[in-house]
């Protein structure tokens, strides 16, 4: 891991937090490297003990936050709410689930009922 | 024509040329190649006399183990394509399946487009997806305007046509129907820099990612891939290797908790996945559809996975079940929504449900020499039950 030119960006975080380190090197490369999303930005959360990640999808405005977790976690919906708060209450956020073979499904978690779009 | 219709070929979506592409591409099941020599007279002979003079081809690959991911690393390109080739070992790392992400950013530079890999491909079908989901919206409000002033005007409202995805056609005459990449196409780098001087030399940073039961398969039973250790890039022992892929689960690994411990994670996911690998079916991860693994008959390639499956750990001896250190999933009852959801799930993209039950033996029966080596997993024993939704009303055969 260290060999890998992403590893400069994350070497302050990884071992701060090292249960969530896998995740977090994995999701961020797939944002960077393989969705080209711009401006990302790594965000400390001791609350959550992980770094959650900011950035823009290629072509749009918005700044999303994304949250990495490992398949083998068990998360509670208290944890959801101390994440949106930590993120200053963003209106929506996406949990970055991911797996040993380096699939990463994500979630778009809403804070309440919302309508879906179409 | 649309992606996202029905397809016009009667037998699967691929033509004839395709499918004898893939079959000469993915011929091999395994790594290892059984090579005939070319037909000697000593090699009839001894064919006569009940031998085979076939000589077997061992690929001999790399990998580096990377414990904060769990997995093992594949980073050569040759390792990494003919692992997936013969066998479908593995996942790029930065792709859905095939590492592929080379060949995209060459795409993109090019902006051609002329081959598209089945990740630009999902974009044009996702496009399309949103797309139909626009036009049916705005025919759906349109249908219910008309409707509402039919009735104020106390007159029979026109027929409404809501297009569905079999009738809807894309409204732009942009072909989206362009030909698969031929598989030469995935070593291209140095070609793209030649033809782009002014941008920088693109260098491929994706890696073929094995999970530490596909490694563990390669490595004991095969003998075709080598483990590398991360800070000194010695290759590691076969016990070393048994060790490590159990002691990434416990953390610390010398506390007394995790000592002889027959649970582990990974040899409970080790006993299913080598059950069905054995039997010949190509596993992947299943997180896309709720499960644990998918089977393949032949591979992804050829047709969509037919079974899902979700490993549930049983414990021969509860006792055990109390003293684990391990968190298992699926190993209390399991609740009858969970199990209609991911029933229900599965049943929208046709695949059956299999729940997989791995006995673990209790501690009682085995010793601590047992488990410093492989033989412990003869103890195991794999059941499998296929689960299918049965309506009365309605399954009258």
């Amino acid at each position: 891991m260290e060999k890998h030119p992403s590893f400069e960006v994350l070497a302050p975080y990884l071992p701060k937090y090292p249960k969530a380190a896998g995740a977090l090197f994995q999701t961020y490369n797939d944002l960077k490297l393989a969705q080209q999303w711009t401006d990302i930005e790594i965000i400390d959360l001791p609350e959550c003990s992980r770094c959650g990640l900011r950035g823009r999808r290629p072509n749009t405005d918005d700044v999303l936050s994304v949250v990495p977790c490992v398949i083998s976690e068990s998360l509670s919906t208290d944890w959801i709410r101390t994440t949106f708060q930590e993120l200053g209450s963003p209106p929506h956020l996406y949990l970055a689930i991911n797996t040993e073979d380096s699939s990463i499904v994500y979630y778009k978690i809403s804070p309440g009922i919302v309508k879906p779009p179409l | 024509m649309s992606l996202i219709g029905p397809s016009r070929h009667q037998n699967g979506q691929k033509s004839g040329a395709r499918r004898a592409e893939n079959n000469r591409i993915y011929a091999h099941p395994l790594p290892l190649v059984f090579s005939t020599p070319c037909s000697s007279f000593a090699a009839s002979l001894l064919s006569l006399l009940g031998f085979s003079a076939a000589r077997l081809e061992n690929p001999h690959c790399e990998g580096i183990y990377d414990p904060a991911t769990r997995s093992v690393w594949v980073t050569n390109e040759k390792d990494s394509t003919l692992l997936w080739r013969r066998g479908f070992f593995g996942k790029g790392d930065l792709s859905r399946s095939e590492p592929s992400w080379l060949a995209r950013q060459v795409n993109a530079r090019k902006a051609a487009g002329k081959y598209m890999t089945s990740e630009e491909m999902r974009e044009n079908r996702r496009a399309e997806r949103k797309q139909f989901k626009l036009d049916r919206a705005a025919a759906i409000a349109r249908a219910a305007a008309e409707a509402e002033a039919a009735f104020a005007e106390g007159r029979e409202a026109a027929p409404a046509v809501i297009p569905s995805g079999a009738t809807w056609k894309p409204s732009s005459s942009e072909a989206s129907t362009l030909p698969a990449p031929p598989e030469e196409e995935d070593d291209e780098g140095p070609d793209a820099d030649d033809a782009e001087p002014e941008e920088e030399p693109l260098e491929n940073i994706e890696h073929l990612q094995l999970t530490l039961q596909e490694a563990w398969f390669l490595v004991w039973n095969l003998d075709c891939l080598t483990v590398l250790d991360p800070h000194t890039n010695e290759p590691l022992t076969l016990q070393q290797i048994w060790r490590a892929f159990q002691d990434v689960h416990c953390v610390p690994p010398s506390l007394s908790i995790y000592a002889n411990r027959i649970d582990n994670p990974f040899l409970v996911n080790y006993a299913a996945y080598h059950y069905y690998r054995a039997l010949g079916w190509v596993v992947k991860g299943g997180i896309k559809f709720c499960v644990d693994y998918l089977l393949y008959k032949r591979g992804p390639v050829f047709h969509h996975a037919e079974f899902a499956i979700v490993v549930i750990p049983v414990y021969e001896d509860p006792a055990d079940q109390e003293s684990s250190p391990f968190s298992l999933p699926n190993v209390n009852t399991f609740s009858w929504t969970w199990l209609s959801t991911v029933n229900r799930v599965n049943s929208q993209v046709q695949k059956t449900l299999i729940l997989t039950y791995v006995t673990i033996p209790a501690r009682s029966r085995i010793s601590p020499e047992l488990l410093s080596s492989p033989a412990c997993l003869t103890h195991y024993s794999v059941r499998d039950v296929v689960l299918r939704r049965f309506v009365p009303a309605r399954m009258r055969d």
